[in-house]
């Protein structure tokens, strides 16, 4: 098995000091840091998303793989910096203005950045007007909103028309989800898209960015 | 008969006559319904600094808000949050409820030790110690579950204030559970078992809680032995009929109320929601009607009092179990 492999399968088992050691141990024979990112860690972090999009998976196996995801990323980041290797697209995520959960909103976050997405968190309670700003300000592909209540979800009406009434809409995709948000009612507030799990939310944002 | 005892032969799958039994975990639009504010978003921050007579006040207007709920929507339990909750002054507000009451309502309080679906900031921190210290994580779930018992035993030295504990520990998103089986078989399940025989042993009724798709670990929770399982999440893809098939003859079932749709359907399909829910739910008994989570903050009373109106209508049992034929 390659050391590429080895990356991947320690990844997926969430073994985050081994990933480290591996990692290492790839740039020390020359393999080149982008390589490394989308052969090994990217690769795992893949099966991971596919696995728990077939509920073969759960989330803390999810979490403890994205945390050796980062182990690895955070020793690469140097070398990619140098290499000029660049993000895939960037998102703005957020949860709603109102709603203050956000295991959801952080669980696609990591899914995201388990494809090779910049993502920047602006937490929770997020009015339109803070993820207009922010998408502007980093240049972002995507808004992706998320909503735990009934009661809150309405204010992913108010982020899609803000990018509309911005003149963004074809550079700004919005993304939504949350326990009660639907593909229906995404429809009926003219976001992009509606993923019903956070596998599915980072493979949509990376084909919007492809 | 009280209201309290149909509640409780529905949690025994009972016959029972007249109304299936109705209650809410909690009923927050008490401003709206009684001009009072609901006792948990009430702020007592000079609590200690009251004196006797004004903490009793207090205690019973937060008694007033929960019997009068109870009263208006003819629910047969009440669900006491205690606030601010020091132990003297929860076994008083149960004492007023009581006294202003007699048994006529059932009264559950909370008491679910047992891990839930963690925060955002703590799930990765909470994750990784359930796989690099699965000992430390065990005997601290251990250690809240022998918390939760002794505070059930002192609340036994007070008999017939309190009939049961709710457990509210959420362990389910709408797609999945958070803890895989196994995980829910290692962590959760033994402390979920030892709590609710526990509280058996002292005389309480149990209803185990948890929003979101349950389905994958539903097995495990009801050989945990709760009386009753609340929510059946429709928004996480549980089917009533398929839960009481499976599970019918060993635990009673409670709401199953579409809540989203209650926030965003139409009337139409709100009624048919509910009506749907009488029907699967009455059918051989031991249902207890609710919504799927709660009526929170932002609901529509309107939608609830719409609810209300068929369950007053059509939550008639005929006399073999599931709707009386003159109710549908």
């Amino acid at each position: 098995m390659s050391i590429l492999e080895d990356i991947s399968l320690m990844l997926q088992q969430g073994k985050a000091p081994k990933v480290k050691q591996l990692v290492t141990q790839a740039l020390e024979e020359k393999i080149a840091p982008q390589t490394i990112l989308e052969e090994g860690l990217l690769s795992g972090m893949s099966v991971i998303g596919e696995k728990f999009k077939n509920n073969e998976v759960y989330v803390p196996e999810v979490l403890i793989a994205a945390r050796a995801m980062n182990a690895g990323v955070a020793i690469l980041k140097p070398y990619l910096v140098e290499e000029g290797v660049e993000e895939k697209g960037t998102v703005v995520i957020g949860t709603v203005k109102g709603d203050l959960h956000d295991i959801g909103k952080n669980l696609v976050k990591m899914m995201m950045e388990g494809k090779g997405l910049k993502v920047i968190d602006l937490g929770v309670d997020v009015s339109a007007a803070q993820y207009l700003e922010a998408a502007k300000e980093n240049n972002a592909n995507i808004i992706a909103c998320s909503a735990l209540l009934t009661t809150t979800m309405n204010e992913m009406k108010n982020v899609v028309t803000a990018v509309k009434e911005a003149g963004l809409q074809d550079k700004i995709k919005v993304m939504i989800g949350g326990a009660p948000v639907t593909q229906s009612f995404c429809d009926s507030i003219g976001a992009d898209s509606y993923t019903p799990d956070a596998a599915t939310a980072a493979d949509v944002a990376l084909s919007f960015c492809q | 008969m009280t209201e309290r005892e149909r509640f409780i032969r529905a949690l025994k799958r009972q016959p029972i006559e007249g109304h299936v039994p109705t209650f809410e975990l909690v009923f927050f639009l008490t401003m709206e319904v009684l001009g009072k504010v609901h006792p948990s978003h009430r702020q007592y921050s000079q609590w200690n600094q009251m004196s006797v007579k004004e903490r009793e006040l207090q205690l019973q207007d937060m008694a007033t808000c929960f019997i009068d709920i109870a009263k208006k929507y003819h629910h047969s339990a009440i669900f006491v949050h205690p606030n601010p909750g020091k132990p003297d002054d929860t076994i008083r507000l149960l004492e007023i409820i009581r006294e202003r009451t007699g048994d006529e309502y059932y009264t559950m309080m909370h008491g679910d030790p047992t891990y839930s679906i963690p925060d955002g900031d703590t799930m990765l921190d909470f994750t990784t110690a359930l796989y690099e210290e699965p000992e430390r994580m065990k005997a601290q779930s251990h250690e809240r579950t022998q918390r939760a018992l002794e505070w059930a035993e002192q609340l036994s030295h007070h008999p017939g204030l309190l009939d049961g504990f709710t457990l509210c520990s959420d362990y389910c998103f709408n797609t999945n559970p958070f803890f895989s089986p196994a995980m829910f078989s290692e962590f959760i399940a033994p402390d979920l078992k030892a709590v609710i025989d526990g509280y058996r042993s002292m005389g309480y009724y149990t209803i185990k809680h948890t929003d979101g798709n349950i389905m994958p670990i539903v097995d495990q929770m009801v050989q945990c032995g709760p009386d009753a399982l609340h929510s059946l999440d429709p928004q996480g893809g549980v089917d009533l009929s398929e839960v009481k098939r499976l599970y019918g003859d060993k635990v009673a079932l409670v709401g199953n109320v579409n809540c989203g749709l209650l926030q965003t359907g139409t009337d139409e399909e709100c009624a048919a929601d509910v009506r749907r829910c009488l029907r699967q739910g009455m059918e051989g008994w031991g249902y207890i009607f609710s919504t799927s989570n709660c009526v929170y903050t932002g609901m529509d009373l309107e939608r609830y009092n719409m609810m209300m109106k068929i369950w007053w209508e059509e939550g008639i049992y005929g006399p073999n179990g599931g709707q009386a034929v003159n109710a549908k």
